[in-house]
């Protein structure tokens, strides 16, 4: 996977991944609701992945539901190891163009694990919303910007990751889908973060949580937010 | 409510409907997108700077003075950072701007937009959170200047619309308002016609009662020819078309004892001599010719005073009577004229013998003035006598026997003079019950007195000199004021009184009428009648008048009606209230079936129309009864009197 991704020409990488910034960055601010214990509709969300991938995404659906039951009430270093160890293994990493079309295509977890491969934003979305699920609070979790350098050589690349932060100001640990293993974000120094962003403080107001509202569809973090809603993320 | 209120009402709603509608949808998608373009700068403005700011050395200085810049050049009412502990590191903020919009606008509107928040990454860790709110005070004032513009816009376009509507309401009005009187005219079965509006809907109501009234017209005039006929067939001379004999006589004694302008006047017998000669020279056509046109040209006789009345009293004799006729030579005057061109007019054929010689018809009258309570045995006798003095003589045709005339005043100056002074000393009444089937009494006929030489006198002595005289209106209006006081002594009463033909065709009696009526409650205990002799002239004004009394509550009906039953439809739109059957159809109704079929058709005829018929001039029992028993609804007469 990793290998691949280094493969990739890297000022286009960066020039689509700066384009999706701005985007994200006004979507930042709406952020997501904090979901409650089981914030998701099981039926709904086998129906989508039935109409969409099938059996084999049901297969992979009906893994992820069993893994949030066995995590529910484990400790946060398991859930962060076993959540992060489930989406490294089971996706593959894959350009967007190849897998969307489309560059920068932003997938939501059932999206991700329907297709089975994934860019590193879908790695990030999906171990956000799944640990989000399993009532890890939202503002330890925080979607990172960062500048991977790949191996020993001086080529970067544009990549994200997702950070646990165990307090406000402290030092995160790295979800990555390049190096699988969790480490503490210092010891990580092919990386060099950024920016970092998270959903709370969304709908801060209380009166625009809605569907309805134009605003999503002009923004692709409240995009990937509003398509896990119509799939039966709530 | 009524259909214009309605109509107002509804376009007013409309008119406010639209403007609170449009001005509701307006205000909330302004302040819809306001809010959603706040939010979006809020959030776009707090990221951005929030990235700069990661990106940068995290010196306090070079912080403020980035917040500083933004916050001194942008539009921002506060711009805080805040630690990962929630300490404020920096803040600024400004007071929103008021403006001069109304606090309750303010209060309404509200805009409710989050502020945008990022946060500042330092490596991995979390510098701060940075929170951000654009100023949006302006936005009130945009939104309330737009809110006054609208409301301006839409009082220029309501008053344009009111005005429109106004033009259009009027334009519905006008024939609605007509197509309902005339509706409420057929209902009280007053059948009129009225013009036909624009408006589709309106005109086809329009049309078909229009198509009703003539229709109803139209049947009144076939029945009241079928009635008409009847009664020519009973009353009239097969040949002449003048009055029959038993007819005629009974209009006179009716004249005579009436209380009213027939009472007194000139009186005339006519006869063709030698009828049996005449018809054996000319002919039976030749000779029915002449006699034809003798009646007809006699009922021109006298016609400037009063419309004459022609009898045939047998095969060579006829009677005039021309009520009100003022003196009698002036009618010998008039007739021998009659009787000259009437008898060149009439060329005897040549005979089959030349021996015999043919002469031209020779005409003979006699002429001589009539007073109420006359006899007619005498009155006869007397003109009988004049004519055989006339057959006798050989250079006179016409006879002038000026008897001596009981006459109160003898020349038109002193007449005037005392009419004058009875007038404004003023009229007395006369009482004359009308009574229903049921013995009860619907009005009294109150003929009125006047005192002249020291006595009241009837109607019957000085009424032709007040119409020789053209004071008929001054005499009406005494009455009605009189009739107005006796009202107010005993409101319970219903009078009826006559209005003269002078006197209802003058426009200045009836406006004078209608303020004196309208001033009074009493106006609805009043009747007025007015005699049956009306020409075309006449029935407009009736018509007028009905309209001037109707809403004022005064009955309307017409008296002495004997003949001329199809004027009966021309009646049909006026509403009058009653109808009196002339005496000479009355007397002697429980012996003649034709009679009793007659006054049964007028009052079927009537009755469609919602008028009441009452028979005049009963004297006995039995034409009482016979009277109620052919429809009548009352009765009045001698009879009736001495009843009651």
């Amino acid at each position: 996977m990793s290998v691949r991704f280094v493969s990739r020409p890297l000022d286009a990488s960066r020039r689509r991944f700066l384009a999706g910034l701005g985007g994200v960055a006004a979507a930042l601010a709406l952020g997501l609701p904090t979901p409650p214990a089981q914030a998701f509709d099981p039926d709904r969300l086998r129906q989508s992945m039935q109409r969409l991938y099938g059996q084999g995404g049901l297969r992979v659906l009906e893994e992820w539901f069993a893994l949030l039951e066995r995590l529910r009430g484990e400790e946060i270093s398991v859930q962060l190891r076993e959540v992060n160890d489930f989406f490294n293994r089971r996706v593959r990493w894959v350009d967007d163009i190849n897998n969307w079309g489309s560059e920068d295509h932003w997938a939501t977890p059932l999206e991700t694990m329907g297709q089975g491969q994934g860019d590193c934003e879908d790695y990030s979305i999906a171990k956000y919303v799944t640990l989000k699920q399993l009532g890890v609070p939202g503002e330890r979790l925080r979607m990172i910007y960062v500048r991977a350098r790949i191996g020993r050589s001086q080529i970067t690349q544009a990549h994200m990751v997702l950070g646990y932060y165990s307090t406000p100001d402290a030092e995160p640990l790295v979800l990555d889908n390049i190096l699988p293993s969790i480490t503490p974000a210092s010891q990580r120094s092919d990386l060099d973060p950024l920016f970092s962003f998270n959903s709370d403080g969304l709908w801060a107001g209380g009166s625009t949580q809605s569907r309805a509202d134009p605003l999503a569809r002009l923004s692709r973090w409240r995009g990937v937010i509003e398509r896990m809603q119509s799939q039966g993320f709530t | 409510m009524s259909l214009i209120k309605q109509l107002w009402l509804a376009i007013v709603t409309v008119l406010l409907v639209s403007f609170v509608g449009s001005l509701l949808v307006s205000i909330s998608t302004s302040r819809s997108y306001i809010e959603q373009e706040v939010r979006i700068k809020n959030e776009d403005n707090a990221t951005a700077l929030a990235l700069s700011m990661s990106q940068l050395d995290k010196d306090p200085v070079t912080l403020e003075l980035l917040i500083a810049a933004q916050f001194d050049t942008g539009y921002y009412r506060q711009i805080v950072l805040r630690d990962p502990q929630g300490e404020v590191l920096i803040e600024r903020s400004a007071p929103s701007y008021e403006g001069d919009v109304p606090r309750w606008f303010r209060q309404l509107v509200h805009f409710d937009v989050p502020e945008g928040s990022a946060t500042i990454q330092d490596g991995w860790r979390q510098f701060g959170t940075l929170t951000l709110a654009s100023q949006h005070s302006f936005a009130y004032a945009a939104l309330w200047r737009s809110m006054l513009e609208l409301a301006a816009w839409f009082a220029l376009a309501g008053l344009l619309s009111l005005l429109l509507a106004w033009v259009l309401v009027r334009g519905i009005k006008k024939p609605l308002d007509r197509v309902v009187t005339q509706a409420r005219d057929i209902g009280a079965r007053r059948f009129t016609t009225s013009e036909e509006p624009k408006t589709l809907e309106l005109r086809q109501l329009a049309q078909a009662m229009n198509t009703l009234s003539a229709d109803v017209h139209h049947m009144l005039s076939q029945e009241g020819e079928k009635l008409d006929a009847l009664r020519r067939h009973l009353q009239h001379d097969r040949i002449t078309g003048a009055l029959n004999r038993e007819a005629f006589m009974g209009r006179l004694t009716a004249a005579l004892t009436s209380d009213d302008v027939r009472a007194s006047g000139v009186m005339a017998m006519v006869r063709v001599s030698q009828l049996e000669k005449l018809n054996q020279q000319l002919g039976h056509n030749a000779t029915d010719a002449l006699l034809k046109a003798l009646a007809s040209r006699l009922e021109s006789l006298g016609k400037q005073w009063h419309v004459p009345l022609v009898g045939r009293l047998n095969g060579s004799d006829f009677a005039v009577m021309a009520p009100a006729a003022e003196s009698p030579e002036l009618l010998a005057k008039e007739l021998t004229t009659l009787l000259q061109t009437l008898a060149a007019d009439t060329h005897p054929q040549p005979t089959e013998s030349p021996s015999e010689h043919s002469e031209r018809p020779r005409l003979l009258a006699a002429v001589m003035p009539y007073a109420s309570d006359d006899e007619r045995g005498t009155l006869l006798a007397t003109l009988d006598d004049a004519l055989a003095e006339a057959e006798s003589s050989v250079h006179t045709s016409v006879v002038v026997r000026d008897r001596e005339y009981h006459s109160l005043f003898h020349t038109h100056a002193e007449w005037r003079e005392a009419l004058d002074a009875a007038l404004a000393k003023g009229p007395q009444l006369a009482f004359f019950p009308v009574v229903d089937a049921t013995g009860q009494i619907v009005h009294y006929e109150c003929p009125a007195r006047l005192e002249l030489e020291q006595a009241w006198q009837s109607a019957g002595v000085f009424l032709p000199w007040v119409t020789r005289l053209g004071i008929e209106p001054a005499l009406d209006m005494a009455v009605v004021k009189k009739a107005l006081a006796e009202l107010a002594l005993t409101p319970t009463r219903t009078l009826g009184l006559n209005l003269s033909i002078a006197s209802i065709t003058s426009a200045r009696f009836v406006n004078e009428l209608r303020a004196l009526l309208e001033a009074t409650p009493l106006a609805q205990n009043l009747c007025f009648e007015v005699p049956a002799a009306l020409d075309a002239q006449a029935v407009a004004s009736l018509r007028s008048l009905s309209h001037a009394l109707r809403p004022l509550g005064c009955q309307l009906g017409i008296e002495h009606v004997g003949a001329e039953f199809t004027r009966l439809a021309d009646l049909h739109d006026m509403g009058l209230a009653y109808l009196k059957v002339d005496s000479s159809l009355i007397r002697r109704l429980d012996a003649s079936s034709e009679q009793q079929a007659i006054v049964r058709g007028m009052a079927t005829l009537c009755h469609s129309l919602g008028i009441q018929v009452i028979a005049e001039g009963v004297t006995t029992e039995a034409e009482l009864t016979a009277a109620f028993q052919a429809g009548a609804d009352g009765a009045t007469g001698p009879g009736v009197r001495e009843l009651h």
